[in-house]
């Protein structure tokens, strides 16, 4: 058996545990530069907050809501995190973290425990000894637990640990499962499956194996499984299920016209979504870059617009995902506007183990040459830190006085609503 | 405040250290010596539940006649159940406080927390008050430079 282990609206939740009045009360976490809601509470989803709105806009539209909002606290975020998963560690040995706020929990040899009793305890560990809330999903496969973990946090019945454990269980869930929301079946994938008429997870295990091959390939063949109850998916393969979307973002410090300087930003989001996919060991297939101007400034002519690129052969190298990303921008770039945000989007998503080359296009000696590139820009940043080496392109034009270097792209960055290191520094957090 | 009494000291017994010498032993180095240790942990004597610890900077002076400054680091453990008469830091009216926690009166109904100071007034729970117990205070720390 498997379980997974999910914090329920981690960010929120880790701000709640050192402001115990914002309990049950609405609460956003905002990405870098205060620009988007990336976390919410579940009392703002239920007023119908989605994920991603400028803050501006939920500022504009939800107006004496009592929503109280954060910058995105990484640092305490991260610290929570790591106690969350050395609290679990301490009662499974076999922990697999998959993301900040999820892990799956090897679960054999403990056939025989009341699984049930024993979740609901650790579930209650964890919140007692970290403060965070957790949902346990337990079940035969990791798939199965992702969608046992779901129906414990949408019903409280469950008391936050749900086991789909029988055949009648994992139908019944299955029954009430949409195949959109399945570990491992993108957006994309869930609308060809309702073409073609599948739009719970039942539906989906009910064809057959070689329908399903034939159509989804390996991974799909690999879900269908997985949700018939067969644990296939190995710890190695969970990585290239992680994210499907990676994106990078950010408000300009102030607003920009020139095309040298929006360029230089969309270069480094682009930089930073190509290392995020080869620390997930991922490629991507598709590039999205996103260009907006100030909407609160009504003055001024108003434009957003965005444009993806296909890419033959999916990739994860810093050259070839700059190079899009810069095309991209080219062609959406429009003279005379006061821009104020960009952002890079990778999608298309999947694991770098499986690429299959395009015959007609693929050049293996470029390919193999960027690779290169790539994996000595990583060796070299994380010997000497972030952005020690990066793209001409990427080179911002100010420069520290003091260090010589290229003002690091981290640095350009507004938290106006941080909240304090509580949990990692001696004097944040302050008792009377 | 109080008055700081000196003590003499007494230098006439003999300091023994523990001391792991395998040197004498032929074949099997002594299984003893993993544990002899000269070195006190204070990482492990004062955290004993790391993922469950967190610190914080007192403040005021409610806490005075407990040995609680202001300045000095409360080191909160979560893991502890809180028991009679424990430190404890607590979250009320939309405040964190730390208090000695009183619940020999819980029978009836009432809990208290109270300051260790005179000068201040316990604060009196009822039944359906809510009162969150964020943390058992395990340790102060305090600097004196």
């Amino acid at each position: 058996m498997w379980a997974l282990i999910d914090c329920d609206s981690f960010f929120c939740s880790c701000e709640r545990v050192f402001r115990p009045d914002l309990d049950h009360k609405p609460v956003v976490v905002l990405s870098n530069n205060d620009g988007c809601v990336v976390a919410l509470s579940r009392e703002v989803k239920a007023m119908g907050v989605k994920l991603g709105i400028p803050y501006y806009q939920l500022l504009q539209q939800y107006p004496n809501s009592g929503i109280t909002a954060f910058s995105s606290n990484y640092k305490l975020y991260g610290d929570m995190s790591a106690r969350v998963m050395a609290t679990l560690r301490e009662e499974v040995p076999q922990l697999h973290q998959y993301s900040i706020d999820e892990a799956f929990l090897d679960l054999h040899g403990m056939e025989n425990f009341d699984l049930k009793e024993w979740g609901e305890k650790l579930v209650a560990k964890v919140k007692k000894w970290t403060g965070i809330p957790v949902t346990m999903g337990i079940a035969p496969t990791k798939t199965l637990a992702k969608v046992a973990a779901r129906f414990g946090k949408n019903y409280p019945g469950y008391n936050k640990c749900c086991i789909i454990a029988t055949d009648e269980q994992r139908e019944k869930a299955l029954k009430l499962f949409k195949t959109k929301d399945v570990w491992g079946i993108g957006r994309r994938i869930a609308r060809r499956l309702e073409i073609a008429g599948v739009t719970t997870a039942y539906e989906f295990t009910q064809k057959s194996r070689s329908w399903i091959k034939s159509r989804f390939h390996v991974p799909g063949e690999r879900t269908w499984l997985e949700l018939r109850g067969f644990d296939v998916i190995g710890v190695d393969e969970m990585d290239s299920r992680a994210k499907q979307t990676i994106v990078t973002s950010r408000s300009f410090p102030g607003m920009l016209t020139d095309f040298e300087d929006v360029k230089t930003h969309v270069a480094n989001y682009a930089s930073r979504c190509a290392f995020k996919l080869r620390k997930q060991n991922s490629v991507c297939e598709m590039v999205t870059v996103f260009l907006q101007s100030n909407f609160f400034r009504e003055d001024l002519p108003q434009y957003s617009n965005s444009m993806s690129f296909v890419f033959t052969t999916p990739t994860n190298t810093t050259p070839e995902i700059v190079k899009a990303a810069t095309e991209i921008l080219r062609m959406v770039f429009k003279p005379g506007i006061h821009y104020k945000r960009a952002g890079v989007m990778v999608s298309e998503i999947s694991s770098a183990r499986a690429i299959q080359p395009d015959l007609f296009e693929y050049d293996a000696e470029l390919s193999r040459k960027y690779r290169k590139i790539s994996e000595a820009l990583d060796e070299i940043n994380r010997k000497l830190g972030v952005d020690t080496v990066i793209l001409a392109s990427q080179q911002y034009k100010e420069r520290d006085e003091a260090t010589g270097k290229s003002v690091n792209f981290s640095h350009a960055i507004k938290r106006a609503l941080l909240s304090p290191d509580y949990s990692t520094s001696f004097d944040a957090f302050a008792i009377r | 405040m109080k008055e700081i009494e000196i003590f003499s000291g007494d230098f006439s017994g003999e300091l023994r250290l523990q001391y792991a010498d395998s040197g004498i032993f032929c074949g099997f180095p002594s299984p003893a010596q993993d544990y002899i240790d000269r070195t006190l942990n204070f990482n492990e004597d004062i955290i004993k539940h790391p993922s469950a610890t967190f610190y914080a900077k007192a403040i005021g002076d409610s806490m005075i006649d407990a040995g609680i400054e202001e300045g000095d680091i409360l080191v909160i453990d979560r893991a502890l159940d809180p028991q009679d008469g424990d430190i404890v830091v607590a979250h009320i009216n939309q405040e964190f406080t730390v208090k000695y926690l009183d619940i020999s009166h819980k029978e009836n109904g009432i809990i208290y927390l109270r300051p260790g100071n005179s000068n201040y007034k316990p604060i009196r729970l009822k039944e359906g008050d809510e009162l969150n117990i964020w943390g058992v205070v395990s340790n102060v720390i305090k600097r004196f430079r």
